[in-house]
């Protein structure tokens, strides 16, 4: 066991994750508990984007440039929930159903992320993939390209461009852990980001589905022939990564109103962080979401905002010189390259 | 064969391509396009026109999608602006200078990302061109930032007849070099690498090093375009550098047909005009000229993968009348 911890630590991954933790510990030192709070809350929520992307690019191999319209679709859901629910509530006011109905649009966000996710693969993946498999990855790029300005605009047409943004979903007093003062939103969607990624693992360790979702990853025709219902699976999988997308927008909405444009950043972070672990890795993306917030809450903190994008791109270019397969590797390398 | 057969056969140009070009350069004359709106309208068109032969150059042959197009067009665009107003460099030669550091970046984003799969370069380019975009908000000192960088116009006239002809010189200059590499022998090694690579390699193509050149003559390219962009508009702001202008040139390359070249550039002007009218006609509805975009680009992709070129050379190429047939092939006709 020491052994083998001793030449995980000397690879990539090790190096990495031992100086995010050294860079961590460094900046609370310098700057206070707060870098490690905000990293914890902006980390999960990137993780739960990126882990959709990384399942999109490992089972069904699309690299999704329409991720972020499905956050977007989230924050818009849980918006058009949670506002006629609050106003109910500010006129009959009742403390358990006000300490609920956040949970009920986060809820009923993730169900039409989901519904989202199904219609775009019954209505624009299935026809593709029955008419061509030939340079699918490019092809189906492309695809979500189009999808992307189609989403954003009907967006833009039909809800209008203004901020459509909530004050705050849970009422109340902040919480103070370390001698800091952490809203209840911030730490509630810290505590549904992990639930969710909990669930998420479990699931995929240990029911039926979640292993037949492995499968598909692992080797289509192999999983066929097996007796996996592959285009039912592909239509989960799909509804799976859009729904958690839309669970972080929906958890979300305090800090970013929904607006046309509001997925586009969550999409770079999520694609940021895909291509830093490697692609298609689910469990590098979920280390790779804290490591990103972590690099991001440095950026703005030590260099200033706006710097936000030029300093993953270079430290992008690093990786893809000396690790072009991301730093954790990807299982699934095989899958894409077909 | 005459002569002038020749010269077109070697252009890659037919009767009817020219015919195109000359309604094209009397349009500016004819009513109702006559009028200035209409003129920067075609403009506007030719610009895509011209970035989606370019941009159809790599997607189209080599198979890779430069996510960054327009931010590498921006950096063409700015390079030649800021030569011109901090020392007073003429346009003329900033516009050069401007497609070189495009070039040179675009050899830089190659060498990096084009030995691995295509989706690589893909987001590679769209990081570049996001990091682009932010260095040029970030860098007041140098590029104004948002407020935007005035820029000294190439002519000084304020009529854009004068540019429009610039504008299509520079259009149809890119499609003759686009077109005379694509049917060279370096055309031929494009084309085996984007159907297949692995049977390119075995031909003793070496894939990388076709497809660092591919793309860094696009970029180079697109660079051109940039300079004419921002000595044409007068202003520059980061804004040029954004990833829906991209999408834009993408879209219209897609549905004109890739690996025509020639696809992308004959839609581009009934297609922006039709898409200004939409815009400015239902300016209640925001956004229906990009949904319309959209759905086309999802609708082409998916059940008619080779766009507008595919569907006139399969229609409407080769009809039975040998004048007509002359008139769409030049002398290289089928019989």
């Amino acid at each position: 066991m020491p052994e083998r911890f001793l030449s995980w630590l000397k690879s990539a991954a090790g190096i990495t994750i031992l100086l995010t933790i050294f860079l961590a510990a460094y900046a609370t030192i310098d700057r206070g508990p707060y870098i490690l709070v905000n990293t914890a809350i902006t980390g999960g929520m990137l993780a739960l984007v990126a882990i959709g992307l990384a399942l999109l690019l490992g089972v069904m191999n699309v690299a999704s440039f329409v991720h972020g319209e499905y956050f977007m679709i989230g924050t818009l859901a849980a918006y058009y929930v949670f506002t006629p629910l609050n106003a109910y509530l500010t006129e009959n006011p009742n403390p358990f159903l006000t300490n609920l109905a956040p949970l009920i649009a986060i809820l009923s966000a993730a169900v039409v992320g989901a519904a989202a996710g199904a219609l775009t693969e019954v209505l624009v993946f299935a026809p593709m993939r029955r008419r061509s498999r030939e340079n699918w990855v490019m092809n189906s790029f492309l695809l979500t390209v189009g999808l992307a300005v189609v989403l954003i605009n009907a967006h833009l047409l039909i809800f209008g461009a203004d901020f459509k943004g909530i004050v705050r979903y849970w009422p109340g007093r902040p919480f103070t852990i370390m001698d800091v003062f952490i809203s209840r939103d911030r730490f509630f969607a810290f505590l549904i980001s992990i639930v969710v990624i909990i669930a998420f693992w479990l699931f995929m360790k240990m029911t039926r589905t979640g292993r037949a979702i492995r499968a598909v990853s692992q080797d289509e025709t192999g999983s066929l022939m097996v007796g996996i219902n592959l285009t039912g699976i592909l239509i989960f999988t799909m509804a799976l990564g859009c729904s958690l997308a839309a669970v972080a927008g929906a958890s979300l909405l305090f800090l970013y109103p929904s607006y046309p444009t509001v997925g586009l950043e969550a999409l770079y972070m999520a694609w940021f962080i895909v291509i830093l672990v490697g692609l298609g890795n689910i469990i590098g993306a979920l280390t790779g979401g804290f490591m990103v917030a972590l690099l991001k809450v440095l950026t703005v903190e030590y260099i200033g905002s706006g710097w936000d994008f030029v300093v993953p791109t270079a430290l992008i270019i690093i990786v893809l010189i000396f690790k072009p397969s991301g730093i954790f590797g990807s299982e699934v390398r095989g899958a894409l390259e077909k | 064969m005459t002569p002038m057969d020749k010269v077109l056969g070697k252009l890659n140009l037919t009767p009817a391509g020219i015919l195109g070009l000359v309604i094209l350069a009397v349009l500016p004359f004819i009513p109702p396009f006559n009028q200035e709106y209409m003129i920067r309208w075609l403009i506007s068109a030719a610009l895509i026109a011209a970035g989606a032969i370019a941009f159809d150059f790599t997607a189209g042959f080599i198979n890779i999608v430069n996510f960054g197009f327009y931010a590498i067009l921006g950096l063409g665009g700015y390079t030649s602006a800021i030569l011109a107003v901090n020392y007073g460099l003429t346009p003329w030669i900033g516009v050069l200078c401007g497609a070189v550091t495009a070039g040179l970046l675009g050899l830089l984003v190659g060498l990096l990302t084009l030995r691995l799969r295509g989706i690589f370069a893909a987001v590679m380019a769209w990081f570049v061109g996001l990091a682009l975009m932010g260095l040029a908000t970030k860098m007041v000192w140098l590029t104004r930032g948002p407020l935007g960088l005035r820029t000294p116009r190439l002519f000084e006239t304020a009529s854009n007849i004068p540019y429009y002809y610039v504008m299509l010189l520079l259009m149809l200059f890119i499609y003759l070099v686009c077109s005379w590499v694509t049917s060279s022998k370096v055309g031929i090694a494009f084309k085996a690498i984007g159907q297949n690579m692995d049977a390119a390699r075995t031909s003793g193509i070496n894939p990388t090093y076709y497809r660092i050149l591919n793309f860094t003559l696009s970029c180079t390219l697109a660079g051109l375009l940039g300079g004419f962009y921002a000595h044409y508009y007068g202003i520059l702001t980061p804004d040029i550098m954004h990833t829906a202008k991209t999408v834009e040139v993408l879209a219209v390359a897609y549905i004109g047909g890739r690996g025509s070249l020639w696809g992308g550039a004959a839609i581009a002007f009934p297609f922006i005009l039709a898409m200004e009218l939409v815009r400015s006609g239902l300016s209640n509805l925001p956004g229906l000229n990009l949904i319309i975009y959209g759905l086309l680009l999802i609708f082409v992709m998916i059940y008619y993968p080779g766009g507008f070129a595919q569907f006139f050379d399969t229609y409407i190429r080769h009809p039975k009348n040998r004048a007509l047939n002359y008139f769409l092939n030049g002398s290289t006709a089928r019989a």
